[in-house]
């Protein structure tokens, strides 16, 4: 029976300021991509073609993908592990273990990549440590490539993954998993048949996030795979900055948009997409 | 939780490691900072400043973080009065009305940077805003909205929505009730709102690396030049700058929202 | 004292509908200067929405608000110059007790001086002069339902719009604060309109009380009329306990008629100027517990029903009792325990006994 009030026009005027941000400069430049890339060179869906005849577009595609995939696999299971012990941790415990996904998630994304070169590297503290240690005779290609992606990418979407999935680990009435105990279940059969498939929901929106994440991510991929590895992201800055192919790189943009789109359009009807943005912050 | 379930070792270990990886190599740029050769190594001999002071002395660094501090600056008092305002008007007006605003405000952390920056390339060159600071800023504060949005959402959740019926019913005005009342109350989220949309803006690189080149250098573009080209210990300086900051900035918010708490 | 700083409402046909779900419909009703009127009902009454309409934060669908005779429906709740107690006290937990209390002075841009002497006046007149520069979460619930009523008084409004304004205290503070509020009510001699569930704290306050049900106005009245005679079934249910007793009506005459329900035949006189009802109608009877004694061997009564102890509970000032009759059922009463002339146990055949004028009839509810 709360009152929902009657408002006025001068709640909406605050609205406005945000509202015609949001469109002049953010959805009309987006816009515009999507324009340039069925009108240049010229009128036409010439641009797309590219996806159904050039070998070097798909490759691009499909070494996206399967990054994505690898790194999204990698990243819900260590971000399970993460948010598993986060929510059956004691209360001062909980406080460390937060700090220790929160910390990463607020660093900047160079620095961190940084952190990886200095450690993969030929000459890196790792293959410098295993050489003097004689467990190597040569040093191993750990970065410039997929692996180093990989490593870098998974540590930048772990904290993304935690969030979600403790959100929902969190309304997991704890009472439930200790009557499981008491009714003769043994720890790995409560964690089967009980804690999973109630965390299951913020699994699938750890998924869609980090996934679609990944799909556009351009730093950390640019600078661990050394030009060799191209993702999608890196390929379009590549199309623009050096090609000057607009009609290219707004192609491959649009695509990736419609498959972050489409992405996300198909998992909400699994999952309510607030569990996946409104614990991002 | 009292000891009633615990996780099993598999998952425990497997914890422990995910932290470890999470952590350490972030924290392996100190000591590298601190070392004593001119090359990208862990001390030998023993620890040194002189990196620090090269980047502190460094007139180009020293630019740079000027540079980047007051884009920060001026992007986030754009996300901050856009951002609170909408959030305000979105949790007055009813749901279903600011559906559509509240999905526009989502497009931004749903649309890869790379997407806008090349977008931002074209649409700012005719309005002469390329390279520029105020290009830069608008970018940047556009996109920190969601940010800021979120944040005073939440704050406004907590809100009790009768004290602006009572504001109002004791005969305030929209704007005596805005500021005697509903923003003293989500101060803290508004503060929150603030520290996220300065590290986005503060941290941003794939917006800047297309629509500034010169004139607008920010230190994100430096680090990136410094990666691509000459890795030197004066980048784990600067690297090891940055982790302070933003340790800071989050304590900041940490004291904040438990100062607003207790 | 003072009729003359009280305002008179009116509410027109006022109706509010949330799509199909209609919250308030059709309710008129005039409320007196000067007057304590209550809107008495369960949740989901509607009374709360009228309430909300009354201060301007809901727009009616239908119906209009009149003050003095004037239509105030669509002035925004700003503009309207009435007081409110908000459920929960809606205090701000970011100022002092004095700077709630001034706040409707500031937004009328009253200077400083004026301010502090009309905040310590209003302060003064709820007692709570030392409490000034606390905040309101260092103080009880009952101070702070006070620093609300101050803050809703401070600048003379027109009316004094109280939601459920007692529900968050513990009843022994509740009856306290129903006589302060009596008291404030008659020292300030504006009008009050007050919104509760609980139908002790109307029968105690109100000079009027308006009964609503599903949204409907059922019967509005002075609390000893209303509780008298009712005028449904759901009125002397919610008003007080009643048993209710089903039958036909014989010898319909305009002082009284009996009603003959199944093998007996109750005598029922009706008040003064009631209208006589029509001979063999069906009607039903409201019989409040309190209203029937216990006859000790050889009373006589104008009703009798005899019957057996179903089961009893002791309350302190008196005995409950649950009696199956013979004739009428199970029937309620309740005995004032230092004059009850037995010692009640379960199956002890008892003699009910109530007078001709105690049962009054009511309607049926519309479903």
């Amino acid at each position: 029976m709360s009152a929902a009030g009657r408002p006025g026009a001068g709640w909406w005027l605050l609205i406005l300021p945000a509202f015609l941000l949001l469109v002049v400069f953010y959805l009309a430049p987006i816009v515009q991509v999507l324009a340039i890339s069925v009108t240049e060179p010229e009128f036409g869906l010439e641009n797309y073609e590219r996806l159904l005849t050039s070998s070097a577009v798909q490759r691009v595609i499909f070494t996206t993908l399967r990054i994505c995939i690898i790194t999204t696999a990698l990243a819900l299971l260590l971000g399970y592990a993460i948010a598993y012990a986060i929510t059956l941790a004691s209360p001062r415990a909980r406080g460390w273990w937060i700090l220790a996904v929160l910390v990463p998630l607020w660093i900047s994304v160079l620095v961190r990549a940084f952190a990886w070169v200095t450690l993969l590297r030929r000459q890196g503290l790792v293959n410098n440590t295993l050489m003097e240690a004689g467990l190597i005779g040569e040093p191993l290609p750990l970065v410039w490539n997929e692996f180093g992606i990989v490593v870098g990418m998974v540590h930048y979407m772990v904290p993304f993954a935690v969030l979600p999935m403790l959100s929902s680990m969190r309304e997991i009435d704890p009472r439930l998993l200790a009557a499981a105990r008491g009714l003769g279940a043994s720890r790995g059969e409560v964690f089967r048949r009980v804690f999973l498939p109630l965390s299951l929901p913020g699994v699938i929106a750890s998924g869609v996030l980090v996934f679609i994440f990944s799909l556009g991510f351009y730093i950390t991929p640019a600078i661990l795979g050394g030009g060799k590895t191209l993702m999608v992201a890196e390929w379009i800055s590549l199309q623009i900055l050096d090609l000057i192919r607009w009609g290219l790189g707004t192609m491959m943009a649009t695509v990736l948009v419609v498959a972050i789109l489409v992405t996300l359009a198909v998992f909400s009807r699994i999952v309510d997409l607030r569990r996946i943005f409104g614990a991002g912050a | 939780m009292d000891g009633a379930y615990r996780p099993g070792p598999f998952g425990r270990g497997l914890a422990w490691a995910t932290a470890l990886y999470l952590v350490l190599p972030i924290l392996i740029v100190v000591p590298v900072a601190l070392t004593d050769q001119r090359y990208l190594s862990l001390p030998e001999d023993g620890l040194s400043l002189r990196h620090f002071e090269t980047v502190l002395a460094s007139p180009e660094w020293l630019g740079s973080i000027w540079q980047s501090f007051t884009i920060a600056v001026a992007a986030t008092m754009l996300s901050v009065t856009a951002g609170t305002l909408c959030a305000i008007g979105c949790w007055r007006i009813s749901r279903r009305a600011t559906e559509f605003v509240r999905v526009l405000m989502l497009l931004p952390l749903i649309i890869p940077s790379i997407v806008y920056a090349i977008g931002l390339y074209r649409y700012f060159g005719p309005l002469g805003l390329l390279d520029r600071f105020l290009g830069v800023v608008l970018a940047h504060g556009v996109t920190g909205i969601p940010y800021v949005v979120i944040t005073v959402s939440t704050a406004l959740a907590a809100f009790d929505p009768r004290l602006e019926q009572a504001a109002r019913g004791m005969g305030a005005s929209l704007s005596q009730t805005l500021r005697w009342v509903i923003l003293p109350r989500i101060a803290p989220g508004i503060f929150s709102g603030a520290i996220f949309a300065f590290i986005h803006s503060w941290d941003e690189l794939v917006m800047v690396l297309f629509i500034a080149s010169r004139d607008v250098f920010t230190l994100p573009r430096r680090i990136w030049d410094g990666i691509n080209e000459n890795l030197d210990p004066a980048m784990a300086a600067v690297a090891v700058l940055l982790i302070l900051f933003t340790l800071l900035l989050l304590m900041a918010d940490r004291a904040l929202r438990r100062r607003s708490e207790g | 004292m003072s009729d003359t700083k009280g305002h008179a409402l009116a509410l027109r046909g006022l109706s509010k509908r949330y799509g199909d779900f209609v919250a308030v419909n059709d309710v008129s009703l005039e409320v007196g200067k000067g007057e304590f009127l209550t809107l008495l009902g369960p949740s989901g009454s509607g009374k709360t929405t009228i309430l909300m309409a009354i201060a301007g934060f809901v727009a009616p669908s239908d119906g209009a608000i009149l003050l003095d005779g004037r239509d105030i429906t669509p002035l925004p709740p700003e503009k309207r110059d009435f007081g409110m107690v908000f459920q929960g006290y809606a205090l701000f937990p970011h100022m002092t007790v004095a700077e709630n209390v001034a706040f409707p002075l500031r937004v009328r841009g009253m200077s400083k001086a004026d301010r502090d002497a009309k905040v310590r006046g209003a302060l003064d007149l709820v007692q709570l002069a030392a409490f000034a520069d606390r905040l309101p979460k260092q103080l009880s619930g009952g101070q702070q339902q006070r620093v609300a009523l101050a803050r809703a008084l401070v600048f003379d409004p027109a009316l004094l719009l109280l939601d459920e304004p007692l529900s968050a205290l513990d009843k022994k503070l509740r009856a306290e604060l129903q006589e302060e509020l009596k008291a404030l009510h008659q020292r300030v001699g504006r009008t009050f309109v007050n919104v509760t569930h609980d139908q002790e704290e109307a029968l105690s306050l109100s000079d009027r009380i308006a009964i609503l049900n599903h949204g409907r106005l059922v019967q509005a009245g002075a609390p000893g009329e209303l509780y008298e005679r009712p005028r449904t079934r759901f009125v002397a249910d919610f008003l007080g306990k009643s048993n209710f007793l089903e039958g036909t009506v014989r010898g319909a005459a305009p002082g009284g008629f009996a009603l003959e329900a199944g093998a007996a035949r109750l005598a029922v006189r009706l008040p003064d100027g009631a209208a006589p009802l029509a001979e063999g109608s069906r009607s039903l009877l409201s019989l409040r517990p309190e209203k029937i004694a216990l006859l000790a061997e050889g009373d006589a009564a104008e009703n009798v029903a005899e019957g057996r102890i179903l089961a009893f509970a002791y309350l302190g000032a008196g005995f409950s009792l649950r009696v199956a009759t013979e004739h009428l059922g199970e029937i309620r009463a309740t005995l004032p325990a230092w004059k009850s002339p037995i010692a009640p146990t379960e199956g002890l055949p008892v003699r009910l006994g109530w007078s001709a004028d105690a049962a009054a009839p009511v309607e049926e509810d519309a479903a």
